[in-house]
């Protein structure tokens, strides 16, 4: 229960789901930072990268292939849903919120009727084989994989929205959207991009995730889940909030499966009442 | 006022009627516990409505509230309990979980509120799960039996109106009470009541432990219906249909709980039985409703009427109040 070996093992699956839980909370975080939209159909479209990304990984055997053409189907769909319709309710919580559950329901339901109710994962061939040996320890590499994944694109939105004058544009909108609209900022379109990049995360989330766990109907709910409770504890609409939650909770849960398999659930939201009891804004988040 | 008032309760009798004589019309057991299972949502999601419509508090986590509830009645009927205590303990069970509940949520408004409910709501599910030595995990419980007066279907019927029936006039009696007009405030302005020196938390938490104790009752009917309780019944999904039902409905409408949960319940079992993709059909339905009729059916037939009539829509029809309260940062309002 406590040998160094199973416990570096425990370490890497809570690194490795972090990961994972990092790429798809960024997505949802950034995009409530921006349009205070909780975006509930981020699931779906982790869900539907995750099939893509499968079948495209079957057909090519290759995983960036598999990414790319995941994350540009996902991203046209999020493109068409926020001009279609998440526009016509702009401004108004409650109605946003509750669009994207419809959507989130035609997009699992169309998901199940297309590629079928099995589980699915990506073919061994599209990912990276072998593992890491040190002494006892074996790893796959595939894992430390997605670890390195979610390090560079955390390190890519964190020197966009830095560095770079879109990111400036973003931070901007966060404060204050009349004013940046104001100096000639086409915010809308701004609120399009972020919706469309939100979602191609979760897409890469989606594609790189079938790797690790299967990709099947009903999954929607459960890392969205995942997802809200990493970025409650983080603070909505801060990057680093998310980082920190996905890795804190990404921890918990790995040791909470090994040690408690019968509280595993439970051991998850515990943090989160914790951090809604004692600082409701989250760890990272800013009083509103 | 007072003609429109005399239609409404026309039409409320004339459903009543309806409703009690629709065991003589002679349909088949089939049809009434389909009806049993639409008053059962219907009470289910008018507990939802009064949170959403009064409080301004549209909660995802009231499934598992009712599953809690039924939950308590599978473990009391496997230990052997009679149906008082099944009774009882359902009813303290669901005290309890409403009592986290609020407590949880009472600082919280929108969004943030609607997430923590989500969350307890999955803690719930999680505990269902997992915790099989109480729950029975993913098989549930099964063979919960109904008390004996109870067994017949065309029986349990009338039991299940009865319960819809108070419910919802005690609903609405809590909302037009000083208590009611209060949460209406809330839901307007948070800071405003609090600078008029009403403790808003406890009140959240009061219209919780209402709404709750609802949802608890709703559990119960729905356990002894279908003998059976199992964690989807405390899934998100549950929860999200109920939101569903209220906004296809009318959010903050006296029988809009019953209009969704009848367009959701029939969809659901009936439309199912010839399209695969019921899922679909419902979140197709429910952006529709969204986009273009956000008072739903109860608000929105009204409105139409009063234009065919040729006279403008009213000053402040029910359903719209969820449109005014979305803007997207009502605090900073701070002349009217």
């Amino acid at each position: 229960m406590f040998e160094p070996v199973f416990l570096a093992q425990q370490v890497l699956n809570g690194l490795s789901f972090g990961a994972l839980l990092f790429l798809l909370a960024s997505g949802l975080t950034l995009v409530f930072g921006l349009m205070k939209i909780v975006n509930m159909a981020h699931g779906a479209f982790y869900l539907l990268g995750g099939y893509i990304g499968v079948v495209i990984a079957g057909l090519t055997g290759n995983l960036l292939l598999a990414v790319i053409t995941a994350v540009i189907v996902v991203a046209v769909t999020a493109f068409l849903v926020e001009v279609v319709l998440l526009r016509f309710v702009r401004g108004q919580e409650l109605p946003e919120v509750l669009l994207t559950i419809g959507v989130s329901f035609v997009i699992a339901d169309l998901c199940l009727a297309i590629f079928g109710g099995d589980p699915q994962n990506l073919p061994t061939s599209a990912t990276i084989p072998g593992a890491l040996m040190i002494g006892d320890l074996i790893y796959p590499w595939y894992r430390i994989f997605v670890i390195g994944v979610a390090i560079a694109i955390g390190i890519g939105l964190a020197f966009v929205q830095t560095k770079t004058r879109i990111g400036a544009i973003v931070r901007a909108g966060v404060d204050d959207r009349e004013i940046i609209s104001a100096m000639g900022v086409n915010i809308a379109w701004v609120f399009t991009g972020m919706f469309v990049v939100g979602a191609g995360l979760a897409a890469l989330g989606g594609t790189i995730g079938s790797g690790m766990q299967s990709i099947l109907p009903g999954v929607q709910n459960e890392v969205l889940l995942y997802a809200l409770v990493v970025i409650i504890i983080g603070g909505l609409g801060s990057v680093t909030g998310a980082a920190v939650g996905s890795v804190l909770i990404g921890l918990i849960d790995a040791f909470a499966k090994a040690w408690i398999p019968e509280l595993a659930y439970f051991t998850i939201f515990l943090p989160m009442a914790l951090v809604l009891v004692l600082r409701p804004t989250g760890l990272f988040g800013r009083t509103a | 006022m007072n003609r429109r008032m005399l239609v409404n309760i026309g039409l409320l009798g004339l459903l009543l009627v309806v409703l009690l004589a629709l065991p003589y019309f002679g349909v088949s057991n089939f049809v009434l516990g389909l009806a049993s299972t639409i008053l059962i949502a219907a009470v289910l999601a008018s507990s939802v409505n009064f949170l959403g419509g009064d409080g301004g508090m549209v909660s995802l986590g009231h499934g598992a509230i009712a599953a809690a509830s039924a939950y308590a009645v599978g473990w009391a009927s496997r230990q052997g309990l009679d149906s008082t205590t099944q009774v009882l303990l359902a009813l303290g069970v669901t005290l309890v979980v409403s009592f986290i509940y609020g407590l949880l949520s009472m600082r919280t408004s929108g969004i943030y509120f609607l997430m923590v409910t989500l969350a307890v709501g999955m803690l719930i599910y999680g505990l269902a799960f997992r915790l099989s030595s109480v729950t029975g995990g993913e098989n549930g419980i099964s063979g919960i039996a109904a008390p004996g007066d109870l067994h017949e279907e065309w029986i349990y019927y009338y039991f299940v109106l009865g319960i819809f029936v108070l419910t919802t006039a005690a609903l609405w009696v809590v909302s037009n009470s000083p208590f009611g007009a209060s949460l209406r405030g809330l839901r307007d302005s948070e800071s405003r009541m609090r600078s008029l020196g009403y403790n808003v938390a406890q009140y959240k938490l009061g219209a919780f432990m209402i709404s709750g104790t609802v949802a608890g009752i709703a559990g119960l009917l729905a356990v002894w219906h279908i003998n059976f309780v199992s964690p989807s019944s405390a899934g998100v999904e549950r929860s999200v249909l109920l939101v569903v039902m209220v906004i296809l409905g009318g959010i903050g409408t006296l029988l809009g709980p019953l209009i969704g949960a009848s367009i959701v319940v029939l969809v659901e079992n009936v439309l199912s039985s010839y399209v695969d993709r019921w899922p679909t059909a419902l979140g197709l339905i429910f952006i529709l409703v969204i986009l273009f009729a956000r008072a739903g059916v109860a608000g929105s037939v009204p409105k139409v009427l009063a234009k065919l009539r040729g006279r403008g829509p009213s000053a402040a029809p029910p359903g719209d109040r969820s449109s005014s309260k979305g803007a997207p940062a009502p605090e900073r309002n701070h002349t009217p």
